[in-house]
């Protein structure tokens, strides 16, 4: 088993890690760590495919280190805006799950004139 | 092609004259968005229909007008038996609209109401014009859904009237283009024009579906049974002067649908065998029901079902037979049929606000409308019920079809004694603006369908042999003794509820608000996050899958 | 390689007009976020002339030309470089994205205007800064030619869409955002992840080059699976559907209106352009029968919820789960070769564009009658119709194309994919498309109904308070919109050679 062959493995338990954590965790916290661990996965795959040199032919292929570093900051501002958006909501709601149990009914805004 | 037609035409602007009467309606529409043109409103009514009248003289038989600026081209053109229908419709819709300006003076001054009045107008009108497929379908769909404001117009907060007809219509939309589809994808080049289509039905691999599609859509606006539940509640419950237009000019855009799309001259002997019974049935069914009712309105809207059963069953044979003379006559017998409901539609209104003299007076003339239905001599009917005979020919259906004539004579002769019971000595007599269109539409009935009969078709002058006259007599001697021996009788029948067999549609309904709830906890059981991400996986997997474990 | 990169590099001035449709939107968004205040609607509203000429500029150039704009960035073209494409069906939506924000920008500037003397806020600052990132975002994913550049798109998309829901600050609409944010952070790590083995296995992100080069293997449809099911998630194609009724239900009207009709068709453009112009056809065939059937299953599901709900936006909401069920039932008749393809392709298009200006108009009806009621039950909207009549027609005009009556580009696109299904022999299709008709127009029937009976009491209370008028630039930018999807219905024949321009039987043909 060579380096890239072990760092695409490496990926693809990080992957399947996070979407387990996604699917399973109902603090909102973890789901966004999750999501985190699943996209270092994507690009350790990436980075895995680079060193392969999948288009070019060459030693190492330099078009997947361009997107990875796109992803990254993809990633990056994904997680800010869901860490942001999770702060105010745990303020306004109280809580930091998702409210879907059956009760939670809360989707039905009212929209009365004040 | 526009330019040889165009050289054929008799009257050079005569395509033009089918886009006026289009026009006019459509134009007077768009002004009811205007508060101060608004308050015009009842002479819309009035001029509206006059364009189409005008275009049913100077348009027929010339060329078409194709306005091809759009994907679907739009080609219009009026052939004899739609100039026929045309005439008798707008005459129609002119009578209604006058006794409308006249007696609702605050719907026609709104707005609202004008413009759904205008907007099934046009639809009216143009689907006797339309001769591709996409145009006919716009004007089906404005002809039936528009009217749905007219029949609310007035209706009580309750009445279920306005949802009934409006589901029915939808229904009849949904079989329509589904028909439409098939016909014009069996054309070898998806051809849009009616024409085109109705040739390749014969051949096509979807010809039975086609055809029943057609028959259950226009089914639903004549009335064919089991699809006439809307009719009694929506013509009882509508404005009378819109009941009129409903009754008299709508429904022909089913018959003319009928008209246009069978593949005349190929026999389809199992559609037209089940449509002669559907038509037969609904002609004595109609008037059974319709001596059970107490509301003048529905008995004549139980009168139209039975009326319509007689053109679905000739219709029907003809289709059995192959036969293309059945398509004209049922036009003519549906012309005049429109004419005498309109004009009785109209009677009830003159004759519910009479006092008691003048609906004395009025009586004789509303009767000789009434039987003229059942084939009076020397009325149109007696020229309607000649049209139908050569295609019902002389055994059981020539039989059914003089049995069918005492029937309406029973049941019209029940309908004018409910109708002078509504007679009020202290009311205010109605004025002559409501008296006119009623009279227009007696003489209409007269002469239109006879104008026809002997300008058009030029037949001889069989109408005044004598074996003719006692032919057309005698069914409605016997169905006038009938109605005086069973007076009592008639008169205690218990009251059917209105619709028959529609207070049993309401079943699926239930079974439709079940399924609601199950969607419901469906949807509470999908918003649960493990769930709707496990969903997501699974959709993932499943495509992913279907090539992974393809070998 | 290079002489065939040489030989392409031939652009003309107009393809440069693609680079620009994406960084305007892009410099105006920064422009106005920098400079906050009452200019941020100032830039937003002088940018909507702008990107609508641009836009109605690329789709006439296409229409022209009568090939597809094609641009490299920097002059490289692939496998170096990175190409932008608008084809009919692209540069079609590029049109009506710019036409449906433009108008309801122009609706919103009686929401969301900083008004004088008040002092500038979230929302303020929020809404037109988000509307030009979804703007840009959009015409990125329609143009892009590379499976990256796409995932950079929807991301911006996801990113400008999800503070747009819960702009008003409502404890419900930061729930409804929230599950909005997760279930779409989860679909774009799955189409980043295929798009990561589509490179791994391919070596190109290129959709032209892919789709000479994909094979029917397992890494492709591993790759093709994870990125339909990330992008499904993001339409919200049933059973991926939950987030969207409360999160469009609960945002401002404009909002809704935008995140409706246009975000989306977004996602859904990509998952046309995986099945229909990147895989093979004898890839496609089976997914396109599944996607098929999820459509069909959103179609009777998303009514039947629609006619279960007591409020006005939730019911619309459902509806455009329904409506989107409609968008999917073009791909098993738009593969391959067939004289039918084109109809459904261009019926696809079509009914997306319709929907998009139909139901913009619905949501901003509703706005209009919620200004004039006070609330959106829908027990209470009886006698609507003498109340405030405008919004009533402009909800029934906008009805009329949802149902598929004519004539709409609703019933346009319904008879293309309908003939396209008789004549293929998707007969289930068919009969789904009319009872679908039937079931929409059961549930617009709980507003159009009690809106144009009489009122029970309202000479009475209209009497003592005032009711308050719908604004009158409001009706008239909603009536536009719903005029829109029914003048649709009279496109002339340039429209249908527009969409297929491009079409996949005529990318099979240039590729030869």
């Amino acid at each position: 088993m060579n380096a890239v062959t072990l760092a695409g493995l490496a990926g693809a338990a990080l992957i399947g890690m996070g979407l387990f954590g996604l699917v399973t965790h109902s603090h909102i916290l973890r789901k966004i760590v999750a999501f985190n661990v699943i996209g270092s996965g994507v690009f350790l795959l990436f980075g895995a495919v680079a060193r392969r040199g999948a288009a070019s032919g060459l030693n190492a292929d330099p078009v997947p280190q361009a997107l990875v570093i796109t992803g990254i900051v993809v990633a990056f501002s994904a997680t800010a805006l869901a860490v942001a958006l999770l702060l105010r909501y745990f303020k306004e709601v109280g809580s930091p799950f998702l409210a879907d149990d059956p009760g939670a009914g809360a989707s039905q805004p009212d929209h009365e004139r004040p | 092609m526009n330019d040889a037609a165009l050289a054929l035409s008799t009257f050079a602007y005569g395509p033009q004259t089918l886009a006026a009467a289009l026009g006019a309606p459509l134009v007077l529409m768009l002004a009811c968005a205007s508060a101060r043109l608004r308050r015009f409103g009842p002479a819309y009514l009035v001029v509206a229909p006059l364009f189409a009248l005008a275009a049913c003289v100077l348009a027929s038989d010339s060329g078409p007008l194709v306005l091809d600026q759009m994907i679907y081209p739009i080609v219009l053109v009026l052939d004899p038996p739609g100039a026929l229908l045309l005439g008798v419709t707008s005459l129609l819709w002119l009578a209604a609209g006058i006794f409308a300006a006249s007696s609702m003076r605050d719907e026609t001054e709104s707005g609202a109401f004008v413009a759904f009045w205008l907007a099934t107008l046009v639809g009216n009108i143009g689907v006797f014009m339309a001769a591709d497929v996409a145009s006919f379908y716009l004007f089906f769909a404005l002809v039936s859904l528009p009217a749905y404001g007219l029949i609310v117009a007035q209706a009580r907060m309750a009445d279920s009237a306005g949802g009934l007809y409006v589901s029915v219509a939808l229904l009849g939309e949904a079989f329509l283009i589904l028909a439409f589809a098939l016909l014009a994808s069996a054309t070898p080049d998806h051809s849009l024009l009616i024409s085109d289509g109705v040739d390749a039905l014969p051949a096509s691999p979807w010809r039975d579906a086609t055809i029943g599609l057609l028959i259950a859509g226009f089914g639903t606006k004549i009335g064919l049974l089991p699809l006439h539940v809307w009719m009694p509640s929506t013509y009882r419950a509508a404005p009378v002067a819109a009941a009129a237009v409903l009754s008299g000019g709508a429904v022909n855009a089913g018959v003319i649908g009928l008209v246009r799309f069978f593949p005349w001259g190929h026999a389809v002997p199992v559609w037209g065998e089940a449509l002669v019974v559907l038509g037969m049935s609904a002609a004595f069914y109609g008037v059974a029901i319709g001596l059970t009712q107490r509301n003048p309105k529905t008995m004549l809207a139980y009168s139209s079902i039975s009326q319509m059963g007689l053109v679905a069953a000739t219709l029907g044979a003809g289709l059995v037979a192959g036969n293309k003379g059945a398509a004209a006559g049922a036009a003519l017998y549906a012309a005049h049929h429109g004419l005498a409901k309109g004009g009785l539609f109209l009677a009830v209104g003159v004759l519910s606000g009479c006092g008691t003299l003048r609906m004395r007076r009025l009586t004789p003339f509303v009767g000789l409308l009434a039987l003229s239905l059942a084939g009076l001599p020397f009325s149109g009917g007696v020229i309607a019920k000649l049209a139908i005979k050569q295609p019902l020919g002389d055994g059981l259906l020539g039989a059914l079809s003089t049995l069918s004539a005492i029937a309406t004579t029973l049941l019209m002769l029940h309908f004018l004694r409910r109708v002078a019971a509504l007679a009020e000595p202290r009311v205010s007599n109605p004025g002559w603006a409501l008296i006119t269109p009623m009279f227009a539409m007696i003489a209409a009935s007269i002469m239109a369908p006879t104008a026809y009969y002997f300008a058009i078709e030029n037949h001889r002058l069989v109408s005044l042999d004598a074996a003719l006259f006692w032919e057309s007599l005698w069914p409605i001697l016997v169905g006038a003794l009938i109605a005086a021996a069973a007076r009592r009788w008639l008169e205690r029948l218990p009251a059917l509820p209105e619709g028959d067999v529609g207070a049993f549609a309401a079943r699926p309904f239930g079974l439709f608000a079940r399924g609601g709830a199950a969607a419901d906890r469906g949807e509470i059981i999908l918003r649960r996050w493990p769930v709707a991400a496990g969903a997501l996986m699974v959709v993932a997997i499943m495509i992913s899958g279907m090539g992974v474990l393809k070998p | 390689m290079i002489a065939s990169t040489l030989s392409q590099l031939s652009m003309r001035a107009e393809d440069a007009l693609l680079p620009v449709a994406i960084a305007l939107p892009v410099g105006a968004m920064l422009l106005a976020l920098c400079l906050g205040g009452r200019w941020t609607e100032r830039i937003a509203v002088a940018f909507m002339p702008i990107g609508v000429s641009i836009a109605g500029a690329v789709a006439y150039v296409v229409w022209r030309d009568q090939r597809p704009l094609v641009y490299f960035i920097g002059g490289w073209a692939p496998p170096l470089g990175v190409a932008i494409r608008a084809d009919g069906v692209a540069a079609a939506m590029l049109l009506t994205s710019a036409l449906i924000a433009s108008a309801a920008g122009l609706f919103a500037c009686d929401v969301f205007r900083v008004k004088p003397g008040e002092k500038e806020n979230r929302a303020h600052l929020g809404f037109w800064t988000l509307l030009l990132a979804i703007w840009a975002a959009l015409n990125c994913v329609f143009v892009g030619w590379d499976l990256f550049s796409i995932y950079v798109g929807l991301e911006m998309l996801t990113f400008a869409a999800v503070p747009l829901v819960c702009l008003k600050g409502q404890k419900e609409t930061f729930v409804a955002a929230m599950r909005y944010l997760l279930f779409a952070l989860l679909g774009s790590v799955l189409y980043l992840l295929g798009a990561t083995l589509v490179y791994a296995a391919y070596g190109s992100l290129d959709i032209g080059i892919l789709a000479q080069k994909i094979q029917p293997e397992a890494a492709a449809w591993i790759a093709l699976g994870a990125m339909t099911a990330g992008l499904l998630a993001k339409t919200a194609l049933f059973p991926l559907h939950i987030w969207l009724p409360p999160a469009h239900a609960g945002a401002a009207p404009p909002a809704s209106a935008i995140l409706s009709a246009l975000v989306v068709k977004g996602s859904f453009f990509v998952v046309v352009r995986l099945w229909l112009t990147l895989a093979p056809v004898q890839m496609s065939e089976a997914p396109a029968e599944l996607l098929a059937i999820l459509g069909s299953v959103a179609i009777f599901a998303g009514s039947v919820l629609a006619l279960r709900q007591e409020r006005l936006k939730l019911m619309i909401a459902y509806s455009t789960v329904a409506q989107i069920g409609y968008l999917f039932l073009m791909f098993p008749l738009a593969i391959g070769q067939h004289p039918w393809a084109s109809a459904a392709w261009s019926g696809g298009a079509l009914q997306a564009i319709s929907h998009a200006f139909a139901k913009a108009a619905m949501f901003l009806s509703a706005g209009l009658i919620v200004d004039v009621v006070g609330h959106d039950r829908l027990s209470g909207l009886r006698g609507l119709g003498r109340l405030a009549p405008q919004p009533v027609l402009i909800f029934a005009l906008a009805g009329m194309s949802l149902m598929g009556l004519p004539p709409s580009g609703g019933f346009n696109a319904k008879w293309l994919l309908m003939s396209a299904s008789v004549q293929s022999g998707h007969w289930a299709l068919a009969l789904v498309m009319a009872v679908g008709g039937l079931l929409t127009a059961a549930y617009l029937y709980r507003v159009i109904a009690p809106a144009l009976a009489p009122a029970e009491n309202a000479p009475a209370e209209s009497a003592s308070t005032p009711t308050p008028k719908a604004s009158s630039r409001g009706a008239a930018l909603s009536l536009a919109l719903a005029l829109a999807a029914i003048l649709l219905g009279f496109a002339p024949p340039e429209l249908a050679s527009l969409l297929a321009v491009g079409a996949p039987a005529a990318t099979i043909e240039r590729i030869e």
